[in-house]
């Protein structure tokens, strides 16, 4: 019965195509908690060996030192059980390797042998200590593979057998073969406590287990709300880009800016960033100088005029040509801004003029938009465009959209760059 | 409001190398935090299995002496210390249960207190009869009894108490019993009866927690699996958040008009230093893969190891395939039989050679690597394989007498999605 849910679930793993690998979402569900309880069945069964063996170890190693105290067994005696007691601790030692159940049983048949060998020759009158003596071997040299056997009915049986044998030969050691000595019951004591153990402790396992698995859940979810809060905090570039611009502006200590206008931009920046503080969404309103819209689909036109006013006070001029009203999506706009200033902002240091058109034209799949400046230009194979940033915060964000951007320039006569995103 | 501090740490999450030293990176310590939690988690019920082990060995110690009643020159002592051993025992257990699994320190002084004095009951009790192993009852339960608290008091607290249990009878048998042939294997045995329970006990608890502390590690690390191919560590929207509010701050006070335009120099360099740390954080914060934050996020596979991912490979795995290759390494590192190990592990990923013949479906194939160092081949765990089985085509080797495995782990293409 144990085994039934693990064919089961076995079974609906066969069932996933492995070509594919994919899965119904309660096949994957139900396959990645088998897997956990695998792992932890796993440390579990260790821990039952490893327990196994120091209580092992030690029951052998009280009875080593009880038969080799003067006169408790014959010399000949002693030295005959001393390899079957060096098989036990073997196979004790080599328990949490591999091969638990096949250990087990070896173990086992070791130590029923030093039980015997220890007692040769039958004919005579044991001593009596020799019960004493070999009681810690077998309540727990030999009771501790109980702790490991405990798991199915087959090997409980065995445990059984095993403790009545243990016992048996025990009590033959014992001068009064009828009577049920102290050594007797503590040789069932040994067994009881070392089932007992095992079966708890395996009982534990699944219990801490659940809770674990619980714990882990809950932090999964934590981690996709960390992930989805950093994703809200980073898609909302515009904002963090004119909080940039202004940061700049105050790491040169906003020279060269009109003090009452930095003090207005800056108010509208910290007002912006309170808002993505409080809200859910970045929901910078339209109002002031930055017209980041909430909305899903922004016209442009007010939103241009807020580069344009952003880029006039840091003095580059700006001239707009052709149509203002186009709606895009706002990431497709977010991105659209975005790569435009960065062009602006290389006009800017770069051109050596302070002036600058962009002209925008639509058609019915595509927004365009062309940068034009009669600055210095350069050499287009001369000068690696990463150099600008410009692979990477302007061609990057506007493929992540669905648009492209092409360069045009060369030394003296001034740079264009086209912008293109899709409606 | 007038001075803004620098922000004074790296914002961009763990790095490789620096774990346990200097102040631990925010998630490196949310997790030991969760961790510590683990520490109690499901011993509780184990407490109550302790409990259930010393009862069924009092029964027996009981049973034993009242067998031996007519023995006793004076049986009253002896019954006295069983008397009080059961009350102190049953009173511990109840105490427990009502105070939620705790056992505060005068509790368990209390409780010790108590104990020693059944011992020395019992003790006095058998002291005619010269030879305590043989009749020592209740003071050997009394070592049982201090199983009961493994769970609940450091386990070097149990331990010493057990140890002055175990000098106890070891004067008590020198001074009291004759060592014989005869009564020799008794008195060990008893010895061992009331010391060994304890020692088991705590070996036992310690290696549950350090079993849960390893699951739980493996389950928090586990929930990386799921991520996007680039995502933000468990804390990067925090370090983000403080980024913001501390520029808001800075942007606020210049607004109002708190800082004087135009900026000292301290200012402009703190607004600077935002400025960086900010585009940094949009930049850089998503370069990262799941696997990455998977061993930085881990107690047990930050320290052993190192990775090698250069050009962010591991995002394009499908969940199954993280899935097995998290599963494959932890347990490499995890298998380990040694308390302290020396194992560690190195995973490289890329680079992607492109292939002669293309693959179907435009798919592209990964190769992954995992050197190791202390790992014997034919000692590896057949699960393992069975994991690496479901990353991709592997092969194995030895590499200076350590496991290598080549992995030939075929992806979709980026590019096409």
């Amino acid at each position: 019965m144990r085994r039934t849910p693990l064919l089961f679930f076995n079974r609906i793993r066969n069932i996933v195509p492995p070509s594919t690998g994919v899965a119904p979402p309660f096949v994957v569900a139900i396959c990645e908690h088998l897997d956990d309880m695998e792992l932890i069945a796993k440390e579990r069964d260790r821990l039952l060996q490893r327990t196994a063996r120091f209580l092992g170890l030690s029951g052998t190693l009280l009875t080593l030192i009880s038969l080799a105290f003067p006169g408790v067994v014959t010399v000949g005696a002693f030295v005959s059980t001393i390899p079957f007691l060096l098989l036990l601790a073997v196979c004790l030692f080599l328990l949490p390797r591999n091969h638990p159940l096949l250990w087990s049983m070896l173990g086992i048949a070791a130590g029923l042998a030093a039980l015997v060998v220890a007692r040769l020759p039958f004919s005579g009158t044991p001593s009596p200590s020799l019960a004493s003596a070999l009681a810690p071997l077998g309540a727990a040299g030999i009771a501790c593979f109980a702790i490991v056997l405990v798991s199915s009915v087959l090997r409980i049986v065995l445990v059984v057998v095993a403790a009545a044998a243990t016992t048996l030969l025990v009590q033959l050691a014992a001068p009064n073969f009828g009577a049920l000595s102290p050594t007797t019951l503590a040789i069932i004591l040994g067994w009881v406590l070392s089932a007992v153990l095992g079966y708890w402790l395996s009982a534990s396992v699944p219990r801490a287990a659940r809770r674990i698995y619980s714990i882990g859940k809950a932090h999964r979810a934590e981690r996709q709300a960390s992930e989805t809060e950093a994703q809200r905090r980073q898609g909302a570039r515009l904002l963090h880009d004119t909080v940039l611009a202004t940061l700049t502006l105050l790491a040169h200590s906003g020279v060269g800016v009109a003090p009452e206008a930095l003090r207005q931009q800056a108010s509208e920046d910290a007002r912006l960033l309170r808002q993505l503080r409080l809200g859910a969404t970045p929901t910078p309103q339209a109002a002031g100088n930055y017209n980041l819209t909430p909305v899903e689909e922004t016209p442009l036109g007010t939103t241009l005029e807020s580069v344009k006013q952003r880029f006039g006070r840091m003095g580059l001029e700006v001239s707009w040509h052709g149509t203002g009203q186009v709606l895009l999506p706002s990431d497709v706009l977010d991105a659209f801004l975005l790569s435009l200033a960065e062009c602006l902002e290389n006009v800017r240091r770069h051109s050596g003029v302070t002036q600058a058109h962009v002209t925008i034209t639509d058609d019915a799949t595509t927004v365009r938009a062309m940068v034009t400046d009669a600055g210095v230009g350069f050499d287009l194979d001369g000068i690696d465009e990463d150099k600008f940033g410009f692979r990477e915060s302007v061609i990057g964000r506007l493929r992540e959209v669905g648009g492209n951007a092409r360069l045009f320039s060369s030394p003296g006569s001034g740079t264009t760059v086209v912008l293109e995103v899709p409606r | 409001m007038t001075s803004f501090l620098r922000p004074d740490e790296n914002t961009l999450g763990v790095i490789f190398g620096r774990r346990g030293k200097g102040g631990p990176p925010g998630v490196a310590k949310a997790l030991r935090q969760a961790s510590a939690r683990g520490a109690t988690l499901g011993t509780g019920y184990l407490g109550v299995g302790a409990g259930v082990l010393s009862a069924i060995q009092a029964l027996y110690g009981v049973s034993l002496f009242a067998s031996q009643w007519s023995v006793y020159p004076d049986p009253w002592p002896a019954a006295l210390a069983w008397v009080l051993y059961v009350a102190a025992f049953v009173t511990a257990l109840v105490t427990m249960s009502v105070l939620g699994d705790r056992f505060p320190v005068w509790l368990f002084a209390i409780y010790l207190v108590v104990l020693a004095a059944s011992v020395a009951l019992d003790f006095f009790a058998i002291w005619p009869l010269h030879n305590i192993g043989a009749y020592a009852t209740a003071s050997v339960s009394a070592g049982f009894g201090l199983v009961i608290v493994v769970t609940l008091r450091r386990g070097r607290e149990v331990l010493a108490s057990a140890g002055v249990l175990g000098i106890a009878f070891i004067v008590a048998i020198v001074l009291d019993s004759h060592l014989t042939t005869a009564t020799f294997p008794g008195q060990l045995n008893t010895l061992a009866l009331s010391v060994l329970p304890t020692v088991i006990g705590v070996f036992v608890v310690r290696g549950f927690r350090r079993m849960v502390q390893q699951e739980l590690d493996r389950v928090l690390v586990q929930s990386t699996v799921s991520a996007p191919r680039f995502a933000v560590g468990m804390l990067a929207s925090e370090e983000l958040a403080r980024l913001d509010l501390a520029a808001e701050d800075l942007l606020e006070s210049v607004a109002t008009g708190r800082t004087k335009l135009k900026l000292d120099p301290k200012t402009a360099s703190v607004a600077a230093s935002l400025a960086t740390e900010l585009r940094l954080h949009l930049i850089e914060g998503r370069r990262e893969t799941w696997l990455y934050h998977a061993v930085s996020e881990s107690e047990m596979l930050g320290k052993s190891v190192t990775l090698s991912d250069k050009g962010s490979l591991a995002g394009l795995l499908d969940s199954n395939q993280r899935d097995g290759l998290l599963s494959a390494v932890w347990l490499l590192m995890s298998d380990s039989r040694k308390q302290q190990s020396t194992r560690t592990l190195s995973l490289t990923l890329g680079p992607v050679t492109t292939p002669a013949e293309r693959l179907a479906n435009n798919q592209i194939k990964v190769p992954i690597t995992i050197t190791t160092t202390d790992v014997q081949r034919n000692r590896v765990d057949p699960a393992i394989w069975a994991s690496i089985s479901r990353v991709g085509r592997y092969s194995d080797s030895t590499e200076r007498s350590s496991l290598r495995v080549d992995i030939e782990c075929v992806v979709d293409n980026p590019a096409d999605q």
